[in-house]
């Protein structure tokens, strides 16, 4: 913790070095053109040890349009790469050349180096197997921001994931991402960016209803399309939200009851009215069949559809709702009553 | 030494354990389905090994309470259609004028209490409350227990109504049974800390003189001489002194 006057100069200073390098001056500008007078060749390579050929050409253009082309210089990212010559190259093949840059990006950005370690992808990668890590979705020298335009991310997590990637895109958020609408959820919004969690584990699927709360039950964003915000709310009122509200207490159960994506579809979701949602009231008997099987027609009934029982709306559940509203605050006031009553004849008596 | 009068069969006493237990294990595996977001929701659903263990004791429980309902009306029903027992617990016009004239006393405008016969009227509403109370519980648990069979025959909105019912009977139930009961069974003055009666099944006849004054004279008379010369003993007499009831 840093505290009084020492503590304030010191992280001021802190502050100074680390904002330095982040504007690029003419001492950049002239080490960039430096390297680029090797490196923008574009047969500029060398022989691995395997003996496969490894470029190490920069595209100027590429760079000078990237987020950092303004604002670092080429040993912001490679250090070592300082001296002329450089330091003798340790990789014996391409994979173990590209993986020896995987942590450059960590001191600036501490926080989502330190969450992509937590990530399913690095869990991969320390077993062994091929995941991407930082340069291999942002890019290492056209790196551009994230999210301009959103589509950027899909395309992005596509590459890899081609056919969730295909379903997401005839998806009612994949279909508005096609048109240029940046309110749905792409990828990350629901997976996160560098703390990819392993989506096949029960706590992230009871997670995933407040991955479409987020949304979902924002007032403003909800009114743009003329969505309910009730829905998450009316979700706990049934019985299904209220079991998976529960199922993270103790032992999680057995069967997890029923989540969002359960009935609407994951990345295959489409509007509820929709001629092939798996929501709409047609389509709803063989919807609760996948949990129920041979649920009958009327069972459909008991689950109100995101509504809150009104007199048009389920009417039945309405009035009982309404009789016990009034009749128990009536009866346990009467008793209370008769109970302060017994008190005072007591007191008085004595 | 005290005197008392037997006041329940070993059979009401088991009974009234049944129902204690149950209803206790009821409540605390009930109310955290009903107040799912409280922090006291998610510690009582993990002492009970998560939802599913939660809701097996739930359920296990749930069917105890509905055989020990369906054997105690049928038992009641089929003694009184036997003129085996009398029916003490149904209310009537008696009750209606105890009320009046215990209010009236509350307030100051009579001077005496009402005098009560085998159970007041109190107690009445109370057996009442738990069996009527007790046959929604049971008929809307055992939809919420089997949805898919009650839909093939019922409208389903019967369920989502079931489970609205369900969860506000149980609380004003709890709310009754916290208030009501725990006051005339535990807090009320001279009641307080404690009443064996239902547990040990003797009153002493000085508690029965006083809180059932017309159930005492009936059996022991109006003087209290008679009373002891009637043959109450300190222990339960082996002849019950009044008439099961249902």
């Amino acid at each position: 913790m840093i505290t009084g006057r020492k503590g304030l100069i010191s992280s001021a200073l802190f502050v100074f070095f680390l904002a330095a390098p982040l504007t690029a001056g003419p001492k950049e500008k002239e080490e960039v053109e430096n390297c680029l007078s090797c490196h923008g060749d574009k047969s500029a390579s060398f022989k691995l040890p395997d003996g496969s050929v490894q470029s190490v050409y920069v595209d100027a253009e590429q760079f000078a349009r990237s987020v950092h082309g303004t604002k670092i210089a080429c040993t912001g990212c490679h250090p070592a790469q300082g001296e002329l010559p450089h330091p003798e190259v340790k990789a014996k093949t391409k994979a173990e050349f590209a993986a020896s840059f995987k942590d450059l990006c960590k001191s600036c950005h501490f926080e989502n180096y330190t969450k992509a370690l937590d990530g399913v992808h690095f869990a991969v990668i320390q077993k062994g197997g091929a995941a991407p890590f930082c340069t291999d979705c942002h890019g290492a020298h056209d790196i551009a921001k994230p999210e301009s335009p959103k589509t950027r991310v899909s395309d992005t997590c596509g590459a890899c994931h081609s056919d969730v990637a295909e379903v997401f895109g005839k998806s009612v958020h994949g279909l508005a991402l096609a048109k240029g609408s940046q309110d749905v959820p792409v990828c990350v919004d629901c997976h996160k960016a560098h703390d990819t969690a392993d989506p096949k584990t029960t706590s992230w699927r009871l997670k995933t209803v407040d991955a479409c709360a987020k949304c979902h039950t924002d007032k403003a964003l909800m009114k743009k399309y003329g969505l309910s915000t009730d829905v998450v709310q009316t979700y706990l009122n049934d019985f299904h939200g209220m079991s998976a509200s529960l199922a993270s207490s103790g032992q999680s159960p057995r069967v997890i009851a029923a989540l969002c994506v359960d009935c609407h579809g994951m990345h295959d979701i489409t509007k509820a009215k929709d001629g092939n949602s798996q929501v709409l009231q047609a389509n709803l008997q063989k919807t609760c069949a996948k949990c129920h099987p041979g649920a009958p027609k009327n069972f459909t009934d008991a689950w109100l559809s995101h509504y809150q029982p009104s007199p048009k709306r389920a009417p039945l559940v309405w009035a009982v709702g309404v009789f016990y509203k009034v009749f128990i605050p009536f009866l346990i006031g009467g008793l209370v009553l008769q109970i302060l009553l017994h008190l005072w004849r007591v007191m008085v008596n004595r | 030494m005290t005197d008392y009068a037997v006041r329940f069969s070993k059979k009401q006493r088991l009974e009234h354990f049944v129902v204690m237990t149950t209803f206790l294990l009821l409540a605390l595996t009930g109310f955290p389905q009903k107040f799912y977001e409280a922090g006291a929701a998610r510690f009582l659903v993990k002492i009970f090994g998560g939802l599913d263990g939660a809701r097996l004791v739930h359920r296990v429980s749930g069917l105890l309470f509905a055989a020990l309902t369906f054997f105690h009306l049928s038992a009641a029903i089929l003694s009184t259609l036997q003129h085996k027992m009398k029916m003490t617990l149904v209310p009537d016009r008696q009750d209606f004028k105890d009320a009046v004239q215990q209010l009236r006393y509350y307030l100051g405008l009579a001077n005496e209490e009402a005098r009560f016969d085998r159970f007041d009227y109190r107690q009445k509403f109370e057996y009442w409350g738990l069996v009527l109370g007790g046959l929604v519980m049971i008929a809307t648990g055992f939809i919420l227990y089997f949805p898919m069979v009650v839909a093939r025959f019922l409208p389903g909105e019967l369920i989502p109504m079931a489970k609205v019912a369900h969860s506000n009977e149980g609380l004003m139930a709890f709310l009754v049974v916290i208030t009501w009961h725990i006051y005339n069974a535990h807090l009320a003055p001279g009641i307080f800390p404690f009443d064996p009666a239902i547990f040990t099944g003797k009153i002493p006849l000085e508690r029965l003189r006083h809180e059932h004054r017309r159930e005492y004279d009936r059996l022991y008379g109006s003087d209290v001489k008679t009373a002891e010369a009637a043959g109450a003993t300190q222990e339960p007499a082996p002849e019950k002194p009044a008439p099961a009831d249902a």
